[in-house]
């Protein structure tokens, strides 16, 4: 067992080297090498990766180095980075090979040698790494075939693929993490907001809240993008994002009404600091009497309509959050005063728009006036 | 040797050209015309690999001066990487032009060179910014995500179009023909790659809401060669869509039905149940289009083949597994007979249609008989314009060996003196084109020798009786 764990340590270095200029020193015989221990770990975990003690192992092992590396707050992991990533780590110490141009004239020789032997007698157990190569190719030629002749970006976030893809891989990658260390999703979420474009990360973290929990499977090890227990990531998520309220004002602000509804629904712990954020911006606006609407005094502020929106939308979702939403409105309202005049207070005039916007509604449905709830 | 070597350089020149002209195949045109030519190119580029790796870099270079050209160029096409074994077989191609040892400065830049574009095949893909920005800051290759992602891509498409099928009048969710003819198209060269049947199973089953066919007919024919090669397995409900959408799939099938059966040595009634079933033809011949084109086959081939008795057998097996699997199917579906065979009397449709085995042993002779009446009828009726005549009820006739069987046996096992419809079917079945007194004359000889005629199978067996031989007169059904 020790003997296989060291290999582990040495392969991810390996690994971490192959994309660095110091494959320069390589010689065909280290590029032999390494290639047998990537065909050697890609073994076992094909043999055991089902297996409890042994995967166990190889897991608290990569942990342990993430850990070493301080890896959570800095950046991505440099060697391997998941258990998955076994499966295919001679594809990845290939490409990584293939990628840097460093690499010696004789050293790139025997690479590709090894890499694409030509017809030959095909392996009558694994998939042979020419194999895989060739089907990654392929697989990603159709990936690019679909995305610009066939795929429209999917209004609803949600079920858009692209949008699902990258939930799943944060999610599980959220999963590992906190299974490396307690406290590691936060400090890592926190990097990633620090080191990527932050619009598209809001959306991932939106669509990831929303993924349906899966329910547990025992030691199935099929892609990477399906995770045993979904409730860890997105557990992890709202932790974060609640104790970050600057994410959280930017998660609000950037994402539309629609889907922050769909979150707030799934999610109740985010809904309190939702309302409280849509209050806090709801008091910043003033009443223009001029043009007799509702403005901000800056230009961040969030403007009337899109307020108006965000509620309209609360309202629109199941009763709990509902009645929540509500109730919170007449409190702000009674706080305010308890108009009933419009002009004077931003709840009061609120109210009553949703109110005539659900009775507008109800006419055009044709049902009766009656006793809207609103 | 020499001849293929000049066969290569033109073929060489051909490509390079149509390659120019296709660039990244991002329009219409270009990308047809690569789907058409896929194949061909593929068998070219095997044929440059089994050429280049016999030489080494330098003479490649003074062979062909512009492969390097020619081979990013297919590089750059995303359609030719797609395709079948293409891009491995680039590959290969590639790795012939890296020199062992390099002796100047210029084959090292070439060794790098073909190292780029190598790494560029396989990590591929100019993918949105973002996204490639987020998965790598997760720390994720595109190993990691890539078959993930397509499995998304693909279910999400294929859903799509299951609701643009079924939500026909939210016009706001149509999929654009133009974007469907898109897929189509772009589906031809990744047909046989497993992760994409659930889309191509959605083109074939939703039609959408244009009443004329937008798919290209490259996709149905990709599907189609699929399907006859077993490169690709789709739930018969596709099949049958893709047979009723593209007629030349559904002659295709046939055709290659008969090929296989004319190459095959000796054909056992057995290995032509085989090679039936095999073809899923009768279970999509439970579609009464699907059914009336395959007849019509069988009768041509019957006319081009002077009646062989090999087609005749092919056909009644034909009508055994097509009789099976109409049993089979879903009652809710269940088509009337009379659409199978439109040109027959429903009466006549429904006595031949039934199980010789069905019927009681008792009742033989009487249905036997009234086999008979009907098709005489039918035969006899001289009226103009009634199509066929004798020969059309004749084709009805043979698909059922098992009545003509019948016949025979009762013939043999009964003692008394034989009824005159009966000895009128067999007469009937091994003559047709006799006319009344020729057909008399036969009945009387049926009568002396009954044993004489015929391969009398013990009772139970399906096999027919020897096949009626079809005399030279011309005639033409």
């Amino acid at each position: 067992m020790e003997s296989l764990l060291q290999h582990l340590d040495r392969f991810s270095e390996l690994l971490a080297v192959s994309r660095t200029a110091h494959v320069r020193t390589w010689d065909p015989v280290t590029v032999r090498r390494a290639l047998q221990w990537a065909r050697y770990l890609r073994h076992i975990h094909r043999r055991f990766g089902r297996h409890g003690p042994i995967r166990t192992a190889l897991e608290r092992r990569l942990h342990n180095q993430w850990r070493q590396e301080g890896v959570f707050g800095r950046g991505p992991v440099p060697g391997l980075a998941s258990f998955q990533a076994l499966g295919h780590c001679d594809v990845l110490l290939s490409l990584r090979l293939l990628e840097n141009q460093a690499l010696g004239d004789a050293a790139r020789h025997h690479l590709v040698q090894q890499l694409f032997p030509g017809p030959g007698v095909p392996d009558a157990d694994e998939e042979t790494l020419q194999e895989s190569l060739a089907r990654l190719a392929r697989c990603g030629s159709a990936v690019h075939m679909l995305r610009f002749n066939g795929y429209r970006k999917n209004l609803n976030l949600q079920e858009d693929s692209l949008m699902k893809t990258q939930a799943d891989l944060l999610l599980e990658r959220l999963q590992e993490v906190g299974k490396a260390e307690a406290e590691g999703p936060a400090r890592f979420l926190s990097s990633l907001w620090e080191r990527l474009p932050q619009n598209n990360f809001l959306k991932v973290i939106a669509v990831a809240l929303l993924q349906p929990p899966l329910s547990p499977r025992p030691q199935e090890e099929s892609e990477p993008s399906i995770h045993k227990t979904p409730g860890e990531g997105s557990q992890a998520l709202v932790h974060w994002l609640l104790g970050n309220s600057e994410v959280f004002a930017a998660f609000c602000r950037a994402l539309p009404a629609g889907l922050l509804t769909l979150v707030t629904s799934r999610h109740p712990a985010l809904s309190p600091v939702y309302l409280g954020l849509l209050t806090d911006w709801g008091q910043r606006l003033h009443y223009d009497l001029q043009k007799g609407i509702w403005v901000g005094t800056e230009s961040q502020d969030v403007p009337w309509e899109e307020l108006h929106n965000r509620f309209q939308s609360l309202c629109q979702a199941p009763p709990p959050l509902k009645d929540k939403v509500l109730t919170a409105l007449e409190t702000c309202k009674a706080q305010d005063g308890d108009f009933e005049v419009p002009g004077l207070s931003i709840w009061t005039d609120l109210l009553l728009a949703l109110r005539s916007g659900a009775f507008r509604k109800r006419q055009v449905l044709g049902l009766s006036p009656g006793l809207s709830s609103v | 040797m020499a001849q293929e070597s000049v066969d290569l350089s033109c073929d060489y020149q051909f490509w390079m050209q149509k390659l120019s002209v296709w660039d990244q195949a991002s329009t219409l045109g270009t990308q047809q015309d690569t789907c058409v030519h896929l194949a061909r190119f593929q068998e070219f580029l095997r044929k440059m690999y089994e050429a280049l790796k016999e030489m080494d870099s330098n003479t490649i270079f003074e062979r062909f001066p512009t492969i390097d050209q020619l081979l990013a160029k297919a590089c750059w096409n995303p359609f030719i990487l797609a395709y079948d074994e293409s891009q491995k077989i680039l590959i290969w191609c590639l790795c012939c032009l890296i020199n062992k040892e390099p002796q100047n400065s210029r084959q090292s830049k070439l060794n790098s060179w073909v190292q780029g574009v190598l790494s560029h095949i396989l990590s591929a893909l100019r993918f949105d910014k973002e996204v490639a920005l987020f998965t790598q800051g997760l720390g994720y290759a595109p190993i990691d995500y890539y078959p993930g992602l397509l499995k998304n891509m693909v279910l999400s498409l294929a859903s799509e179009l299951r609701e643009n099928h079924l939500n026909g009048f939210n016009t706001q969710r149509r999929m654009t023909p133009e974007r469907l003819a898109s897929l189509s198209r772009v589906c031809v060269p990744l047909i046989t790659l497993p992760d994409v049947d659930p889309l191509v199973e959605a083109l074939l089953v939703c039609h959408g809401h244009e009443p004329q066919e937008i798919l290209q007919p490259e996709f149905f024919e990709a599907v189609n060669e699929a399907i006859l090669l077993k490169k690709i397995s789709l739930p018969m409900s596709a099949v049958v869509c893709l047979w009723l959408r593209h007629l030349p799939s559904l002659e295709k099938a046939m055709l290659h039905l008969f090929e296989k059966l004319i190459s095959s040595e000796r054909n056992c009634l057995r290995r032509i149940e085989c090679f039936i079933k095999d073809s899923s033809l009768p279970q999509a011949a439970c579609h009464p289009a699907i059914f009336r084109v395959v007849d019509e086959m069988f009768r041509c081939a019957l006319l081009e083949t002077d009646g062989a008795p090999e087609i005749i057998a092919t056909i009644q097996v034909f009508m055994q597994c097509f009789l099976e699997a109409l049993e089979k199917e879903n009652k809710q579906l269940r088509f009337a007979l009379k659409t199978y065979f439109p040109y027959t009397s429903p009466s006549l449709a429904m006595v031949l249609l039934q199980d010789p085995q069905d019927v009681p042993r008792g009742c033989w002779l009487q249905t036997l008989k009234h086999i008979s009446e009907l098709l005489r009828e039918a035969v006899e009726d001289q009226t103009h314009g009634s199509r066929g005549g004798p020969l059309e009820s004749w084709f009805l006739f043979i698909h059922f060996g098992g009545w003509a069987e019948m016949v025979a046996e009762q013939l043999l096992r009964s003692a008394a003196e034989p009824p005159a419809a009966l000895l009128w079917l067999l007469a009937f079945y091994y003559s047709p084109h006799d006319g009344r007194q020729q057909r008399a004359q036969t009945m009387m000889a049926y009568v002396v020798a009954p044993c004489r005629r015929g391969n009398l199978q013990p009772c139970g067996q399906r096999h027919s009786p020897a096949p009626p031989r079809w005399p030279k007169t011309g005639h033409h059904m």
